[in-house]
């Protein structure tokens, strides 16, 4: 048996929870890659964000030895896949670096809507699925069921899955037996025109940019020049190897069928989009392989210091981050406001929650952040086309031939007896049903066309409440449509807030106008004189609420020359002061933003 | 500053605790423990040395006469003996009007006592027996009757307003007859609901005045008083003209005093400081020495921004006003404009309607 016959590339691809993380551990440390108390420390340490959400954020990948019951010693490369609807070209990427996929089902909750979504992406890549019946251990599992639903909905055979508890370590052992035997070994030619794929890379202090590849075909060695055929840019290879668990194993070469990595002293991680094909500067492949694109954001919001004075610090941390995630964009926005931040592009709302989080927690910053805003499509009447995705930019609705908003196809899997709120639900946010269809008596799939804009404010939190936390969503985007869209200002004692204009469909203004001015109200500390909130479509106010001059704050007592209680008091006062935003001359509690851009049905 | 300094006495000893008091006080104390701190007192006034003249001393609490009137005045005389009082030297007694007859309102004013603060509350039997006071309004007008015999010239009343169970009426009822009673200084607080106390466990059963009534109470208080020749001159203190309270006018222009008994606070020599809040171990460190900064609580040494802060939070108690920095300006013209207060010379002094949302004006003013 050669070299490339012995290896094994597979992904593991799950809805949200189903036990992807718990499973990679298992087989690392059943395999001896990795042992347990190094796995608990150390990949804890990796990223604790992640392991909080119980998401994989970023794809990584490690290779491991496996001797099968044949005798023979196998090569394993886990490619380790985003599990998250925002991430959905970068799954697609670590997929097409493999032959195989691991597909697990949790036989306590069968299929969700992401189970659905991978496994079309992994029958997209003619990719080798092998079903994984997980979490048996559990009460309440349903192995059977499980199944039926992969054959019945999938269309794969599930009979001989492997029913595994990954938590508990049962079954580790078939399912490696499964990889090695279903999983076809990578078809390449080592002797060929370089082609390899690049499904990750992120930033090192001291190597630059560290580049994740699939070699297709030919070889890679130290020394090469290589060329990134979608960005042209050109590199001399410093470092390559493979990748173990917790560090990278240098080699000379990397031959069709491996997975590896490379270093080539490259400062910008741009240079190293993830689908890019690598080949060599001589002896170039004929074209690059299918299916790149460049990451587009699909979110913006603006991020600025709490502290107008931390905009330095914000600037450094975002660069920070931006080594390491090409797909987030950001430059510089100021708002009269909010003073100097960030306009910042995000794949979506989970992508712009870990940004906000990390730059929250590993820079230590105080954030306010606008409300997200998908991209706009504006025909003007001077035949220009215009994309906007910021409320500021919007242009005069005189000069707007047709407003587009983006749309996206939601496949929304849920328990029946949630159906009707769910459709109802969807409706509200303007969803354009499509078709929908029983997975067995228990479970729907329904599908809806709905405005990108709705999704992106909180129709998950929604979803996840009006079904008790049983349905699930996937989404891809569609297309732009001609929408009734206008530009909703707020104004507080009679200027407007820029930083809380927003775009929006005309007929949920009225509605949406009257909540944010109630919101405002509740949020804004009565202060030394009346605030009038408004509400405003170009100069006409539709909404309007009055905060309240504040009557009485007054400590009347100062016993027997006692002022401890007061200082005490204006301390407090002068703290909850300087996290107060001053917008022209009424003071604003960054909590006011926040609950401005948290929408409920109440 | 001038080297005038006030005293301060506290006497934490009540007959009954008040439903709503979270002050440091003290019900049903034996004599003995009575007499063991008067003498702690005496030899605090012995440790205390002063080459500053007094101009005001101030018996509080609690309830002072339950101390005893004889102890009290042999308290003026050793202050007398010890130290130098200037010639209009203020010296005043909170009383209970159940707690004092004629008998002792006189011995209190042969000892020296010129002023009284008299705890009347309300004119209304009702809430006063609801919130835990043990006299009647009869009881008041028999007090000051009594002690405008005796020769007191200069006495205040306490009133609260946005009582429990109260209607309008009956407030604005409440507040004329105590005008009638022909007081010269009235102290009018609203009722605050601290936690820990009796009527705080009644907060949810006792029906309170909302925020439109409360400061309704207020204003009608405010006017009311104007009418009868009061002035607002300082956020809960209304004084005929000459009968401003000059003991607390020493606090908020920052003068010195310094606080005798437990939980007494001081302010000296640039420190300010408090004596431990507890009768028992007050009387056990008066055996020591009671002058080490250390052994106050709380001692602290204020800084000139210190200074210069308190000078403005506590001027701005008082309708004189505080001198206000240069880069607050803006902010005190604004604050005016609002129709809190006039902003005129560099002063801001606020009005009634400003002393109601003092707190937030001075925030913004040290901000």
């Amino acid at each position: 048996m050669s070299d490339i016959q012995k290896i094994r590339n597979f992904s593991i691809i799950a809805h949200i929870d189903h036990g992807k993380s718990t499973l990679a551990d298992r087989l690392l440390e059943y395999t001896g890659a990795v042992a347990k108390r190094e796995l608990d420390e150390q990949m804890l340490d990796s990223m604790e964000l992640e392991r909080e959400r119980g998401i994989t954020i970023k794809a990584r990948a490690v290779r491991f030895n496996y001797k099968a019951d044949d005798g023979i010693e196998y090569t394993l490369n886990l490619i380790d896949t985003p599990g998250h609807v925002d991430f959905g070209y970068e799954v697609s990427r670590s997929l097409a670096a493999c032959e195989g996929a691991v597909l697990i089902v949790d036989s306590t909750q069968g299929i969700q809507a992401q189970t659905l979504a991978n496994a079309y992406l992994a029958v997209d890549h003619d990719l080798e699925i092998l079903p994984v019946i997980n979490k048996i251990d559990l009460p309440s599992a349903d192995p059977d069921m499980a199944k039926r639903e992969i054959e019945d909905i999938i269309g794969i055979p599930a009979d001989d899955a492997p029913c595994i508890s990954a938590k508990m370590g049962i079954g580790i052992k078939d399912v490696l037996e499964k990889i090695v035997k279903e999983v076809p070994c990578p078809k390449g030619d080592s002797e060929a025109p370089l082609e390899a794929l690049i499904f990750d890379s992120y930033y090192d202090a001291y190597k630059g940019v560290v580049v994740y590849i699939r070699v297709l075909n030919g070889r890679m060695k130290l020394g090469d020049k290589v060329r990134m055929m979608h960005t042209g840019a050109e590199f001399e290879i410093v470092e390559l190897g493979t990748l173990s668990t917790f560090s990278l194993d240098k080699k000379e070469t990397l031959e069709a069928g491996e997975v590896g990595y490379f270093t080539a002293s490259i400062k910008n991680i741009a240079d190293t989009d993830v689908g890019d094909t690598v080949t060599l500067v001589e002896n170039p492949c004929e074209k690059p392989l299918p299916g790149f694109k460049k990451s587009q954001p699909m979110v913006y919001a603006g991020i600025y210091p709490a502290d107008g004075s931390k905009y330095g610090d914000l600037k450094e941390a975002l660069d920070k981050l931006r080594l390491n995630d090409s797909s987030f964009t950001y430059e510089l926005e100021t708002s009269a406001a909010l003073g100097f931040g960030f306009r910042c592009g995000f794949l979506g709302l989970l992508h712009m929650e870990i940004i906000e989080e990390r730059l929250e927690r590993e820079f230590m910053l105080d954030l306010i952040t606008t409300a997200p805003s998908v991209i706009y499509e504006i025909h003007k009447t001077n035949g220009e086309t215009v994309y906007i995705d910021n409320p500021s930019n919007y242009p005069d609705p005189a000069t707007i031939e047709t407003a587009c908003e983006p749309f996206v196809k939601a496949t929304i899997i849920t328990p029946t007896e949630y159906v009707g709120t769910i459709m109802q639900l969807c409706t509200d946010r303007r969803g354009e049903y499509i078709d929908m269809k029983y997975i067995d008596t228990n479970r729907a799939e329904l599908h809806y066309l709905l405005p990108l804009n709705e999704i992106v404010y909180d129709f998950f939190d929604s979803l996840k409440s009006k079904s008790k936390g049983y349905a699930s969503l996937d989404y891809e985007f569609k297309d732009y449509r001609p929408s009734k869209l206008s530009k909703l200002d707020i104004l507080l004692n009679g200027d407007i807030v820029d930083a809380l204009s927003f775009i929006i469909h005309s007929d949920r203004a009225y509605p949406r106008a009257r909540r944010i001015c109630e919101k405002l109200k509740d949020n804004i500390p009565r202060q030394l004189f009346e605030i009038p909130v408004q509400a405003a479509i170009g100069g006409k106010v539709i909404a309007r609420e009055t905060v309240k001059a504040m009557r009485k704050d007054v400590l009347a007592k100062c016993y027997g020359g006692d002022i401890t209680r007061k200082k005490k008091l204006l301390e407090k006062q002068k703290e909850g002061k300087k996290r107060m935003r001053t917008l022209g001359t009424v003071e604003v509690p960054q909590e006011a933003f926040m609950a401005v851009l948290k929408y409920d049905d109440e | 500053m001038t080297n005038n300094i006030s005293l301060y006495f506290h006497i934490p000893f009540c007959i009954k605790k008040c439903d709503y008091c979270a002050f440091y006080s003290i019900a049903n104390q034996s004599e003995e423990v009575k007499q063991e701190y008067f003498e702690a007192l005496l030899r605090q006034i012995e440790f205390f040395d002063t080459n500053k003249h007094i101009k005001t001393v101030y018996f509080g609490g609690g309830t002072p006469p339950i101390l005893g009137i004889e102890r009290l005045c042999a308290l003026i005389k050793a202050i007398k003996e010890k130290f130098v009082l200037t010639d209009n030297c203020e010296i005043t007694v909170e009383i209970n009007p159940k707690t004092v007859d004629l008998g002792a309102l006189r011995t209190l004013k042969a000892a020296g006592a010129n002023r009284l603060s008299v705890g009347i509350q309300s004119s209304c039997d009702r809430i006063l027996s609801l919130i835990g006071r043990i006299h009647t309004f009869e009881d008041a007008k028999k007090c000051i009757a009594d002690a405008r015999s005796c020769g007191f010239k200069n006495i205040s009343a306490d009133i609260i307003f946005a009582l429990p169970e109260q209607n309008e009426e009956e407030f604005k009822k409440s507040v004329t007859d105590i005008i009638a009673m022909g007081v010269d200084h009235i102290s009018a607080y609203s009722l605050q609901i601290e936690e820990g106390t009796p009527l705080y466990l009644k907060r949810n059963v006792l029906h309170f005045p909302d925020e439109d009534n409360e400061e309704a109470q207020y204003s009608f208080l405010c006017d009311i008083l104007k009418e009868n020749g009061f002035s607002h001159y300082e956020i809960s203190s209304f004084a005929k003209d000459g009968f401003e309270s000059r003991h607390n006018l020493n606090y908020w222009a920052c003068g010195e005093y310094f606080g005798f008994g437990a939980g007494a606070h001081s302010f000296y020599n640039g420190k300010r400081f408090s004596a431990v809040a507890n009768v028992n171990e007050f009387i056990e460190k008066s055996y020591i020495s009671l002058f080490a900064p250390t052994d106050y609580e709380q001692a602290e040494i204020l800084s000139q921004k210190e200074l210069d802060e308190e000078r403005i939070m506590l001027g701005l108690r008082t309708s004189k006003g505080a001198f206000i920095p240069k880069k607050a300006e803006e902010t005190a013209k604004r604050i005016a404009t609002l129709g809190y207060g006039d902003f005129e010379n560099g002063i801001l002094a606020l009005n009634s309607k400003g002393f109601r949302v003092s707190n937030s004006i001075i925030a913004e003013i040290l901000i």
